[in-house]
């Protein structure tokens, strides 16, 4: 494999990576609070049609970012409601939010009298710095040859990570998903650190749905983000629940995603594997690392909140 | 509890009105929500409304195609529902139902015309309920008896199984491709024999085979031995190992169970109206729309089949929107609005709210629920 042809990896897997983080990572926070929200579909496809939207009206990027955030957010707090307030089951809320988010985004593309689909963004992100820089070799494309959404998934994964593992908030969010009564009588409020978590959640998965609607693919179209919401719930236990791996599981899939087209331009015989084979990959990948990775008592070690999926009834302590 | 507002608290005996009428407040409040989005875009929600009825039962033509709709909704609904019972969470309907598919119009077409048409479709159908299962397998085994996660990996088998059908027909010369279609890849037609006869416009016999393979399975998780140890598995597995019932053999049969009735629903998809393995009338996210149909049913293994016939209403009055500039994607929208209210309505049918200078028979009302996570 030639350098150039290993740098296009590189860059793609870094480029299909990024909104894999900020959904990942969002969904970290979620899950850490003991909450889990299967609808990570729903709402990265909800970010990126209220991004695309808000750019598309006004222009605007920073407004794109903004009401992609809020609109996942918003989603994510039927999830809240109904799983913190109301308790109900957690997977089938979350799978609700992933059908309604879909045929919402869809809708919202689709709908009034001069649609959204087909359109072209009319600002998309762009590389932050410019000229000599960007061509040292190899560090030149890959650290300063990014749009600023690269850099500040870097940031929320850090800041997540620091957030996680060395803030006292951070202690009281890993408790709450370990053990919420005992949380509770440390005097911590569970539920609204629940919801809290969910929000911000929501809030990563809208943004990560905004990098495709703004970055990878701009021109609006029914499903402009595959699989990522659901491949974003795998990376979660890939990277067992630490937003520092997590950066590392989304890039290995970018990679994996990225994969057929490599081959291609490797030429014979690789070029022969079909495409929907190497289709299958990122998942296959998945299914092995979740038996290899979390049977039986290592999904404990490997930092699984104890509490994940279980409502937490304060009457009945 | 003297500050609050209300009181939330367990209702012990459900009343069947309440079971009833949560579910259609449910299906009412989606209705409302997705008019909200229609009348935002500048369209009368009434009039799309009256259009999806239409286009559902309007006609003779449209009830049979909302009818073949519901077929394969009757068994992916069965199969959400006894895996949810045992807090099973097979997510993995879609893959099932395509692995059937696969199976099914495989084994059809390898047998070719010389069996009799009865014995053929038995075959073809329960050789879908097989694909099911054994696609089922890959995630049972290691949830069995390594104790992995099965959201993760029914959810993972979707993609793959998704990847594997459109490798059979885009990706490769499969003996599932049809050779003589050169231009655009498309499935082989299966033989005419493994074919179940329409009656009624292109509705096919598959209807009352969903609807018997439903009541069956209402039969044996209700009404039998056997599904009354899966029950109180499925209630509590503390207490059925106390009772002795070997619970890791039941969670396994009974995923596989599941397995096996979305993979019929893919067996009887291919049989009845598609004749072929062709992807672009298999991948309409039937396994997803099953889990709608469990929930909104409440689990009820007989509820799901006039749900299932909603549902299958539902997708079959989607293209007809489009005439009237609407997009399609409205009934996904609905759907997942159905299904949001749907698990909100679950709170209210285990749970009542009353207020705290009320108190209806203090002593006599106040049933015990200890750990309760899932009602079933």
């Amino acid at each position: 494999m030639n350098d150039s042809l290993l740098m296009l990896t590189v860059l793609a897997a870094i480029g299909l990576g990024t909104p894999l983080i900020f959904a990942t990572v969002g969904e970290i926070l979620t899950e850490r609070s003991g909450i889990l929200n299967l609808g990570v579909q729903g709402m990265m496809l909800i970010g990126a049609v209220a991004g695309f939207w808000a750019t598309f009206t006004t222009g605007n990027l920073f407004l794109g970012v903004v009401l992609a955030v809020i609109a996942g957010a918003a989603l994510s707090s039927i999830h809240a409601f109904l799983s913190i307030s109301l308790r109900v089951s957690q997977i089938v809320s979350g799978l609700a939010l992933a059908i309604f988010g879909t045929g919402l985004a869809s809708f919202l593309g689709r709908a009034g009298g001069n649609p959204l689909v087909g359109n072209p963004s009319r600002a998309v992100f762009e590389p932050v710095f410019t000229g000599s820089i960007t061509e040292i070799p190899l560090i030149g494309p890959l650290l300063f040859g990014q749009d600023i959404l690269v850099y500040l998934s870097w940031a929320v994964a850090a800041g997540a990570s620091y957030y996680l593992f060395h803030t006292r908030m951070g202690l009281s969010l890993r408790a709450v998903g370990e053990d919420p009564a005992s949380a509770e009588s440390a005097g911590v409020n569970v539920s609204r650190i629940r919801y809290a978590h969910v929000l911000a959640g929501g809030a990563l998965a809208g943004l990560g749905g905004a990098y495709f609607s703004l970055a990878l693919t701009p021109t609006w179209q029914d499903d402009p983000i595959g699989a990522a919401g659901w491949i974003a719930i795998a990376l979660v236990i890939l990277s067992s629940w630490r937003p520092g791996r997590a950066v590392f599981a989304a890039y290995l899939f970018g990679a994996a995603e990225r994969v057929q087209f490599t081959l291609q331009t490797l030429g014979e015989p690789w070029s022969d594997i079909p495409s929907t084979l190497l289709a299958m990959l990122p998942f296959v990948l998945a299914i092995i690392a979740m038996i290899v990775l979390t049977s039986g008592k290592r999904a404990r070690y490997l930092g699984a909140p104890e509490a994940l999926a279980i409502p937490y009834f304060r009457e009945q302590r | 509890m003297s500050q609050r507002r209300f009181i939330v608290e367990p209702r012990g005996l459900v009343s069947w009105k309440v079971r009833l009428g949560v579910p259609v407040a449910s299906v009412l409040a989606a209705f409302v929500v997705a008019g909200i989005f229609l009348f935002l875009t500048g369209v009368n929600p009434i009039e799309v409304y009256a259009e999806m009825l239409d286009a559902a039962f309007g006609t003779p033509r449209g009830i049979s195609e909302t009818l073949i709709s519901s077929t394969p909704l009757i068994l992916t609904g069965v199969a959400a529902a006894i895996a949810f019972k045992m807090l099973v969470w097979n997510i993995g309907g879609e893959g099932q139902f395509i692995l059937g598919a696969i199976v099914a119009s495989g084994v059809a077409i390898w047998l070719g015309d010389g069996l009799p048409s009865f014995v053929m479709i038995v075959i073809v159908i329960v050789a879908g309920g097989l694909g099911g299962a054994m696609w089922a397998a890959i995630a049972a085994i290691p949830r069995v008896y390594l104790g992995t996660n099965e959201i993760i990996t029914t959810l993972m088998l979707n993609f793959i199984a998704l990847a594997l059908m459109n490798f059979l027909i885009f990706g490769s010369s499969s003996p599932w491709r049809d050779p003589e279609a050169s231009m655009f890849p498309q499935g082989r037609p299966i033989p005419e024999n493994a074919r179940i006869p329409e009656f009624f416009f292109r509705l096919t016999g598959g209807i009352f085979i969903a609807i018997a393979l439903a009541v069956f399975a209402w039969y044996l998780i209700g009404k039998t031995r056997w599904g009354f140890a899966v029950r109180i598995v499925g209630d509590s597995s503390e207490t059925a190992r106390y009772a002795g019932i070997g619970v890791a053999r039941k969670i396994l049969t009974v995923f596989l169970l599941s397995g096996a009735y979305a993979g019929f629903a893919g067996g009887l998809f291919v049989a009845g109206p598609v004749g072929a393995l062709d992807p672009r009338s298999l991948d309409l996210g039937l396994g997803f729309t099953g889990i709608i149909v469990a929930a909104l049913a409440g689990l009820h293994l007989l509820a799901i089949i006039p749900v299932a016939i909603l549902m299958g209403a539902l997708n079959n009055a989607g293209p007809s929107l489009q005439a009237i500039g609407v997009p399609t994607a409205t009934v996904t929208m609905l759907q997942g609005a159905i299904l949001i209210f749907a698990v909100a309505g679950e709170f209210f049918i285990n749970n009542r709210i009353r207020r705290p200078d009320i108190e209806p028979d203090q002593k006599s009302e106040v049933v015990p629920v200890l750990e309760e996570v899932e009602p079933s």
